[in-house]
């Protein structure tokens, strides 16, 4: 019986080559997607758990709570205190590892590189799994002066994996020392938390570890290992405990200095295993590739959404077809088979078509891998399938595919009366009402996702060209540590030689922030910029009221600062020039207002203009700014490093271009626009195919009709109509109910924004637009087709 | 065999009854050749469906071998009409996708025979209708009267006691007609198989041993030849 099947359900492909491709192809598709996203997901919650010791390893995070109890912060981060003092005192903790992140110099030859690394303390590799390939992991972090490198820096650094016993020279307050490289580590798995070039072993100088304040102090990451019978409340109230406790004299140093105390830090253990999709404590400095679970939900979403209309084609083009499988039905029921068999014969040839796509599907996992890994920023491949839970995900998820496509089919077509079906009596499906439902819902679908990824590249599109406030283009910034004034000015000196180079502005490097008192009782916190008065004038950014720094006021070098808009609204300040006010509490020196410049987008225009102020004092600077003029930009950048390396020989040189950093930030956005499109063009082209399907279909069943109207004289136009009408009604039924529910999340979503886009009728109107067309187009091939059939052969009957 | 009592047959239509057949009273022993005839919508294809259990009476009563064939669960009629019932059609009615041996063999699989069991039985019906040359091909690769003769061969190969024929010579020309007649007639004759069959052409009717006339879903007459 089952050869019969087979034969008969082969043969029907072969003779069906368009159905069979659209349900295949699209199957496939959707299952391709699903296995991807099980493969993303899988390596989502994988992360960091290869370590032998995981269930064991906890970080220490805190949380931060006003007087009155409420929460007012997360906080994962740590000082030099809590790993060793919670490790000697609490029970329960075996041991610990302090991970701190951090960059030095390191110098080969006459090449001077910044090499980004960890510190670390020397139970790291007892505590973390990742097997050396050269070197004892027990000791060899023990001596200070030793380095461990992965085994692509070892080759980097010395062409060579067995590094072990070679020196390297790393930039020292004092010079470069020597280090001795006493182990190499085996690349390190994609799925870790902990990634690393270099590690060097955590200093604690003798001073910080008798200062009390390093409580206070909060700037790396602390493992520590429970006890496996350890129990995990017991040791958090021990934490806290001795935390209260131990920092008592520290809490009364910090509120003599600063006043009191307005926060409670309550010690939590965040375990490992979970630290990689945390919201709550994610992990950062120096520990990356932080996920949200999010991600996995909106992947995951997305994917059943297109899954779920691959097996609406499925199930319509299958009933759509039985039509012509209605007299086989009928005559296999007139010989003799029952409607179980019936059942048991059109669910064996589903799964003959899911095992089709599941290899199909197969083949396009292996073959779009790299372009998903380059989406999702993850290493994935195929090779992951072996596994048991995975295959048997992939199985259940065959299955129920298989299932869920063809049991509503072959409950229909088995339920077929003989009768009506071998005497022409026989409209399949009648209305058609589910049919046409499923169209309406796969519709509703796509265009919902289109809408959505029309609504992201807008955003997106908005992000990147909306005016900032300053003129991004052309400007180089090139790093320096702690770059001080009369280096700035020599600098400035030797590249305004070059006609090429237009400007030139010193800047700290990174972000700077701090907290003021802007009137006696009130305090605020700002962002503070160290610049001079090359500064305003090279950004073009806009005064508002007062003046700039100036050289002909040589106070303004000590004692005036600028501010922007937003830090005038915040203070709320009515004249804001010469308002004064102190801050780094270091003394009681005031600083007075002389000028107030337009708010620019100095951060991300993901987060609204904040409160803003610039100094001229000299806290060293960071990077300078150096303007170039368009088209001379090779030369330029090749003139400033040769200055660079002239003036600086004994630091690494980098440059970055403002305007690509800024781009920078988006880099999420552009990440999920990416993805959205690849999903809407998915959905659209599956639904499509499945239009295409059905149309072809329809015209078969109208196939007489359309033969009559013919020869009654109807046009060409006439019969594409009739054939189209139906289905564009459905799509626009669909466009209906996917607009409102795609507005209220593209709105909600615009919501994380402070600056965004009007969500304006442009968006609606114009996926509509394509949606139609698209439906349009490929439903009108077929009736164009159906339309210029000669009638003779259409009247014909038996 | 066969007994029908009562039979009607209605259809409602916008209300009204639309009665199709009206009081049908009918015995049948095994081993006749019964034809119905009738002018078009006289109820003849419906009677025989009713008779092999394709279609329902709306009233009446039916007994198949002893047995009451309305009260019969879906099951225990499957398997009756499994046992004793082949139908040929006017169109044929093979199935496209099978070739000629597997569309003769459909039947049996569904009657849970042994493949060996299968293959004696299909050969022995492709040599009895001449059509071993055949067998691999499929159903529009040959002429009407030989998809007739795979209908037939196919209707035969699960050796029913009953053959129900609707209009079996309706598409064949005069020649190809008369040769499928003379093999009712011959299966009548020699294996006894009881045969009703449905036509509108008084030579075929001849063929049989007894004519049935409907006329507005009634009997019209019955003549046993």
């Amino acid at each position: 019986m089952l050869k019969n099947y087979l034969t008969i359900a082969l043969r029907n492909l072969g003779r069906n080559k368009i159905y069979a491709f659209i349900n295949i192809a699209g199957l496939g598709i959707g299952l391709a997607c699903s296995m991807l996203i099980m493969l993303y997901v899988k390596d989502e919650v994988s992360y960091d758990r290869f370590h032998d010791n995981v269930k064991n390893i906890y970080r220490v995070v805190r949380q931060e709570r006003d007087k009155s109890g409420k929460k007012t912060g997360n906080d994962p981060n740590t000082g030099y205190f809590q790993g060793p003092k919670f490790a000697a005192n609490v029970p329960g903790i075996k041991s610990f590892v302090r991970i701190q992140s951090g960059s030095r110099d390191v110098k080969r030859a006459d090449e001077i590189t910044s090499s980004e690394l960890l510190y670390v303390d020397s139970s790291f590799f007892s505590i973390f799994s990742f097997p050396l390939e050269y070197g004892n992991k027990l000791n060899c972090l023990k001596d200070p002066y030793s380095v461990v490198l992965s085994e692509e820096e070892a080759k980097k650094q010395f062409g060579t994996a067995n590094a072990v016993g070679k020196i390297m020279q790393i930039k020292e307050d004092d010079g470069f020392k020597p280090y001795t490289v006493t182990a190499v580590v085996k690349k390190t798995p994609e799925n870790s938390s902990i990634q690393f070039n270099m590690l060097l072993p955590l200093k604690v100088a003798a001073e910080q570890e008798q200062n009390p304040e390093n409580w206070f102090n909060i700037f790396l990451n602390t493992f520590v290992v429970l006890q496996p019978n350890a129990n995990l409340t017991a040791v958090q109230k021990g934490m806290q405990r001795f935390y209260e406790q131990d920092s008592k004299n520290a809490v009364k140093i910090l509120t003599e200095k600063y006043g009191p105390m307005n926060n409670k830090t309550i010690y939590q253990l965040q375990s490992y295993a979970d630290m990689h999709l945390s919201t709550d404590f994610p992990a950062q400095n120096g520990l990356t590739n932080a996920s949200k679970p999010l991600y996995s939900y909106i992947l995951s979403g997305i994917v059943l959404f297109i899954l779920l209309i691959a097996c609406i084609n499925f199930v319509n083009l299958t009933i759509a077809r039985a039509l012509r499988r209605t007299k086989e039905i009928g005559i296999r029921k007139v010989i003799g088979s029952e409607r179980k068999q019936l059942i048991f014969q059109f669910l064996g040839e589903t799964f003959l078509l899911s095992l089709l796509a599941f290899l199909l599907a197969i083949l396009l996992v292996q073959l779009v891998t790299p372009v998903f890994n380059n989406l999702s920023n993850k290493a994935l491949s195929l090779s992951y399938l072996l596994d048991v839970k995975l295959i048997s995900g992939y199985v259940l998820l065959f299955l129920l595919t298989g299932f869920l496509a063809g049991i509503y089919p072959a409950l229909i077509l088995s339920g077929y009366k003989p009768v009506d079906t071998l005497y022409n009596r026989f409209i399949p499906g009648g209305k058609n009402y589910i049919q046409r439902l499923l169209v309406v819902v796969q519709f509703a679908l796509a265009s919902f996702l289109i809408i959505a990824t029309f609504t992201l590249y807008s955003q997106f599109n908005f992000l990147t060209h909306e005016k900032l406030g300053y003129d991004d283009n052309n400007l180089v910034m090139v790093n320096k540590q702690s770059l001080s004034k009369d280096e700035a000015k020599l600098f400035k000196t030797e590249l305004m030689k070059n006609p090429s180079i237009t400007g030139f502005s010193p800047k700290n490097g990174g972000q700077w922030g701090t907290v003021a008192k802007t009137s006696s009782d009130s305090t605020m916190q700002f962002s503070y910029e160290t610049v001079d008065e090359s500064y305003v004038p090279l950004l073009k950014i806009k005064l508002q009221q007062g003046r700039n720094f100036s050289k002909f006021y040589p106070s303004d070098a000590d004692n005036s600062v600028l501010v922007n808009e937003a830090f005038v609204k915040k203070a709320r300040w009515k004249n804001p020039l010469e308002q004064k006010l102190n801050f780094w509490y270091d003394n009681n020196k005031k600083y007075t207002v002389i000028g107030v410049v337009k708010d620019y987008h100095f951060q991300s225009l993901g987060q609204e203009i904040s409160p803003q102020l610039f100094t001229m004092k000299d806290n060293g600077f960071g990077v300078a700014f150096i303007k170039i003029k368009a088209g001379k930009e090779t030369a330029s950048l090749d003139f400033i490093q040769k200055t660079f390396k002239r003036l600086f020989p004994l630091n690494p040189y980098s440059y970055t271009f403002k305007n690509e950093e800024n781009l920078k930030n988006y880099e999420a956005e552009a990440k999920w626009k990416q993805i959205m499109l690849y999903s809407a063009v998915l959905t659209i082209f599956i639904s499509c195919i499945g239009l295409f399907g059905l149309s072809v279909l329809t015209a078969e069943k109208r196939i007489k009709e359309i033969g009559i109207r013919k020869v009654l004289g109807a046009s060409v136009n006439h019969v594409v109509t009739i054939l189209s009408v139906d289905f564009i009604r459905l799509v626009a039924i669909s466009l209906v109910i996917a607009v409102p529910l795609a507005w209220l999340a593209a709105n909600k979503w615009l919501q994380n924004y402070p600056y965004r886009i009007n969500l304006g009728w442009e968006i609606f109107v114009s996926a509509g637009l394509l949606v139609i067309l698209i439906a349009l187009f490929t439903v009108s091939f077929q009736a164009v087709k159906a339309a210029i059939a000669n009638p003779v052969k259409s009247l014909r009957t038996e | 065999m066969i007994a029908l009592k009562n039979i009607f047959k209605w259809y409602n239509v916008g209300g009204n009854r639309n009665f199709i057949l009206k009081d049908i009273n009918l015995d049948i022993q095994q081993g006749e050749f019964i034809s119905i005839m009738g002018p078009s919508g006289s109820g003849k294809s419906t009677l025989l469906n009713i008779i092999g259990m394709l279609d329902e009476a709306s009233e009446g009563t039916y007994i198949f071998q002893d047995q009451e064939v309305f009260r019969l669960k879906e099951k225990q009629r499957s398997q009756l009409y499994k046992d004793y019932i082949g139908f040929v059609f006017q169109a044929y009615h093979l199935i496209d996708e099978l070739t000629v041996y597997e569309n003769i063999e459909t039947p049996l699989i569904y009657k849970d025979m042994k493949s060996s069991e299968r293959k004696a039985i299909v050969a022995d019906i492709l040599d009895r209708f001449g059509i071993v040359g055949k067998k691999d091909l499929f159903p529009n690769q040959l002429s009407g009267g030989q998809q007739q003769l795979v209908g037939i061969a196919r209707a035969l190969a699960s050796k029913p006691k009953l053959i129900l024929a609707d209009e079996p010579t309706g598409n064949l020309n005069s020649k190809q007609g008369e040769e499928i007649m003379e093999l009712f007639k011959q299966l009548n004759k020699e294996d006894g198989i009881t045969i009703i069959q449905v036509t509108h052409s008084e030579k075929n009717a001849a063929y049989g041993s007894r004519i049935i006339n409907l006329l507005d879903g009634r009997i019209d007459t019955n003549t046993t030849l």
